[in-house]
């Protein structure tokens, strides 16, 4: 029985086979809570449970588990996260990616903790939570739907505002392995190609209405405490700036820096910079601030394009990383174009710094000759030609001519034209993030030992290292990735986002007040860093049960072999050696093998059950 | 001076805090479904968020149909008297804003009272889209508004370089900026 916990869980899974459409709701333990925290950490566990039963990603026997955390859906800044986990199509191993908005929020209102998803639908349907009641429905008239039609169809269907989406697009029915689950409008947990799980199991959306009130322990508590979060956020210099331009106000910086990835990571500045920037979006397009759930911060940029061939187009974003790798990555720097590409994305179910990084590699493929113009359709690919690029995505997200290996993501990529490599950014076969790692090889053993691929939410150095970099010892560079590789995850596993504690410089030690206030038990920093920690030897062993080593955690080739083009950090590259001894550095400091395995009796300390 | 809560939906971000504050400050739960403050989200077209409350109005719908007459207006706030209501929802579906709210747990409909004049949405929203104003300021912005577009169709009239030309308020300080 629960003893300690006062808040903060239900202490059930909501259950749902598909294969035979019934739901069973399952209960967990206080153990089981305290040591995995929830989100992030439910979810690597409950796959890690079934691993030896999944087939293939996309396979009915994988498993889809979608995890808010304790603190999610509560009265502070930013409890709207909730985590997708599955073994990935993309890379074929862990993989995990969270949304914002209000799904996570809603779910916990219905009273689960995460909800599991096994089995596949006899045809496209879309679940139904409803507070105690659980239903598959049959939904063959949202075939082919947009995300955010679909959306709107279920809304309509079940005729009530009042309740929660998350919706695949035609990308996720057709497998794309890139394909997003997309959330209340535009919040996608967008990598990994978590809409193709729900695709291969012919999910087409989940909704989900609750009225249940959250469990904390100390209510009072929250309220002073969120006062005075609230109080601090707002008081801090960059707040409304912040609120004005959002992640949009990193394209200058970066640009500034020396470090916006432009032409698929061949030139670090692009000329046209101050076309796709956020005060370009905020002058001629933006229309509003939309925020997630329960925070002040409002990131979110609604913006509309009043004229032109894109007129009408209304779309949330895009952030950075979309306009980075859908406009400088592919020299793009006509705005309304970026923001047409960016609504087209979330409509068509498919993540934009993926299709991004693999329609840049196409360009630069054609342009220096590695590829026949017959071997991508005949299509007139060139940078900034922005209808040919969206008719490329279109070609990807319909699985048609070239559009159908890209489709398949990197690996498939470069089993067909192993030519590419050179040129293909990417890690483990996940394409990777705007960032570029040769100026700061910190964030290149970031990409190369992040959980999931080449992304940077694990461990974000780009900018101390900038700072003070120079100074630093290879001790020092290990030492950061690894703490990033702890404390973000733990935003992941609470079900908050971590911009908060990254952009208006809030301390990430009131998570540790929060969890304690919710939850009855004090809990330190370090006590939840350290949960946080070994987490990170659980998502590694999934991965290196499906073969994964030391081979696979390099960043591409061309951070090692190509010079920055442009910018204060013209001429480097990677060191291939210093990169050697970070990755020893790394492995000795986790306590893995040489080749970047865990010790064989890991595995047990992760054998115990949920109850 | 009578206030009154003011919402300006073009600030709204859709964020909720209001509906969490206000859950926790009438019934101690961390609860979104208790609140008396609701935020619809639209979108894409056309694409809005506002929150919905309670308008405090001085000959309200909800009193009007009210079978017991357990709606009473105290000080200027409407209010529900849980002894008299028989919880027929009569009123939540007479409002012509929808800002009486019902929920399982709580046995009659509830609507927003003004926290006592403080009201905890107002101090929770991060974009001021929630504000508490004395009355007469009500439309304010809108008086203002009005009077600026018709001044900025003003035009004025000067002489540059002999030659006699006419300016409008509203291209004034354009120039320079593009």
């Amino acid at each position: 029985m629960n003893k300690q916990l006062r808040g903060g869980y239900h202490f059930k899974i909501l259950w749902v086979d598909l294969t035979s459409g019934e739901s069973r709701v399952v209960p967990f333990g206080e153990e089981f809570a305290l040591k995995y925290i929830g989100g992030r950490g439910f979810g690597a566990k409950i796959l890690f449970d079934h691993l030896d039963r999944i087939k293939d990603p996309l396979d009915p026997t994988n498993v889809l588990i979608i995890a808010p955390g304790p603190l999610t859906g509560l009265y502070l800044p930013g409890a709207a996260k909730t985590h997708v986990v599955s073994l990935a199509p993309l890379t074929g191993i862990y993989g995990d990616s969270n949304m914002g908005g209000n799904f996570g929020p809603e779910l916990r209102q219905a009273g689960y903790d995460a909800l599991v998803i096994t089995g596949r639908a006899k045809e496209l349907s879309y679940l139904w939570i409803d507070d105690d009641d659980v239903a598959v429905v049959r939904a063959p008239r949202l075939a082919g739907k947009g995300a955010l039609d679909a959306e709107r169809g279920v809304k309509e269907e079940l005729q009530s505002e009042d309740i929660r989406v998350a919706a695949i697009g035609p990308a996720g029915e057709k497998l794309v392995r890139f394909a997003t689950i997309n959330s209340d409008w535009s919040r996608n947990a967008g990598r990994c190609g978590m809409g193709a799980v729900l695709g291969s199991k012919n999910l087409k959306a989940i909704a989900v209405r609750g009225g249940k009130d959250l469990p904390v322990a100390d209510v009072p508590g929250l309220r002073l405490l969120t006062e005075r979060s609230l109080r601090d956020l707002s008081n801090h210099p960059m707040f409304e700036f912040w609120q004005q331009q959002g992640l949009m106000s990193v394209i200058d910086y970066l640009n500034t820096a020396g470090g916006l990835p432009t032409r698929n990571f061949q030139q670090n500045v692009f000329e046209h910079a101050d076309q796709i920037n956020g005060f370009k979006m905020e002058r001629e397009f933006k229309i509003g601030d939309t925020a997630c759930f329960g925070c002040p911060m409002s990131c979110g940029n609604i913006c509309l394009v009043k004229n032109g061939d894109h007129k009408g187009t209304v779309t949330e974003g895009p952030e950075y990383e979309s306009a980075c790798t859908l406009g400088s990555n592919l020299g793009v720097s006509d705005f309304a174009s970026i923001l047409k590409g960016n609504q087209l994305c979330d409509d068509l179910g498919i993540d934009t710094i993926s299709a991004g990084v693999l329609v840049g590699t196409m360009i630069e493929a054609v342009e220096t000759e590695l590829l026949t113009p017959s071997e991508v359709d005949g299509m007139k690919l060139e940078w900034g030609n922005a209808g040919q690029i969206t008719k490329l995505i279109h070609k990807i997200a319909q699985r048609e001519g070239v559009g159908d290996i890209l489709a398949d993501g990197s690996k498939a990529v470069l089993a067909k034209w192993p030519q590419l490599k050179p040129i293909l950014v990417q890690t483990k076969g996940m394409e990777q993030s705007a960032y570029d790692a040769r100026a700061t090889i910190s964030m290149a053993l970031a990409y190369g030992t992040c959980d999931i691929g080449a992304h940077h939410t694990r461990a974000w150095t780009v900018g101390k290292e900038l700072e003070a970099g120079s100074k630093w010892t290879n001790e020092d560079r290990v030492d950061i990735v690894i703490y990033h590789q702890t404390i973000r995850p733990l935003f992941d596993m609470l079900g908050v986002c971590r911009l908060p504690w990254i952009e208006l410089g809030f301390d990430e030690r009131r998570y540790a007040e929060y969890y304690s206030i919710v939850s009855g038990i004090p809990h330190t920093l370090d006590d939840l860093l350290e949960r946080a920690r070994v987490l990170y030897d659980l998502t590694r062993l999934i991965s290196t049960s499906r073969g994964i080593s030391r081979a696979d955690d390099y960043p591409g080739p061309r951070m090692f072999e190509l010079p920055i083009s442009g910018g204060q950090y013209e001429g480097r590259v990677v060191d291939r050696e210093q990169y050697e001894d970070l990755l020893d550095l790394y492995y000795e400091k986790r306590g893995w093998s040489k080749d970047g395995i865990p010790p064989a009796e890991t595995a047990e300390t992760f054998a115990d059950s949920l109850s | 001076m009578p206030k009154r809560l003011s919402v300006v939906p073009e600030r709204c971000s859709g964020c909720r805090l209001c509906e969490s504050a206000c859950a926790l400050q009438h019934f101690g739960v961390s609860n979104p479904k208790k609140s008396a403050v609701r935020v619809i989200a639209l979108y894409p077209h056309p694409t809005i968020r506002m929150p919905v409350v309670c308008r405090q109005c001085s000959h309200p719908k909800c009193r009007e149909n009210c079978p017991t007459d357990a709606i009473y207006i105290d000080n200027g706030i409407v209010k529900i008297d849980p002894e008299k209501c028989v919880s027929c929802r009569q009123c939540v579906i007479s409002c012509p804003f929808g800002a009486i709210f019902v929920h399982d747990d709580v046995p009659t409909p509830f609507k927003c009272d003004l926290c006592g004049g403080h009201p905890a949405c107002v101090q929770a929203c991060p974009k001021g889209a929630l504000q508490y104003v004395p009355e007469h300021e009500l439309g304010e912005a809108n008086r203002v508004a009005s009077v600026l577009r018709y001044a900025h169709m003003k035009e004025v009239e000067y002489v540059e370089k002999g030659e006699p030309k006419k300016l409008r308020y509203a291209q004034i300080g354009r120039e320079q900026s593009e």
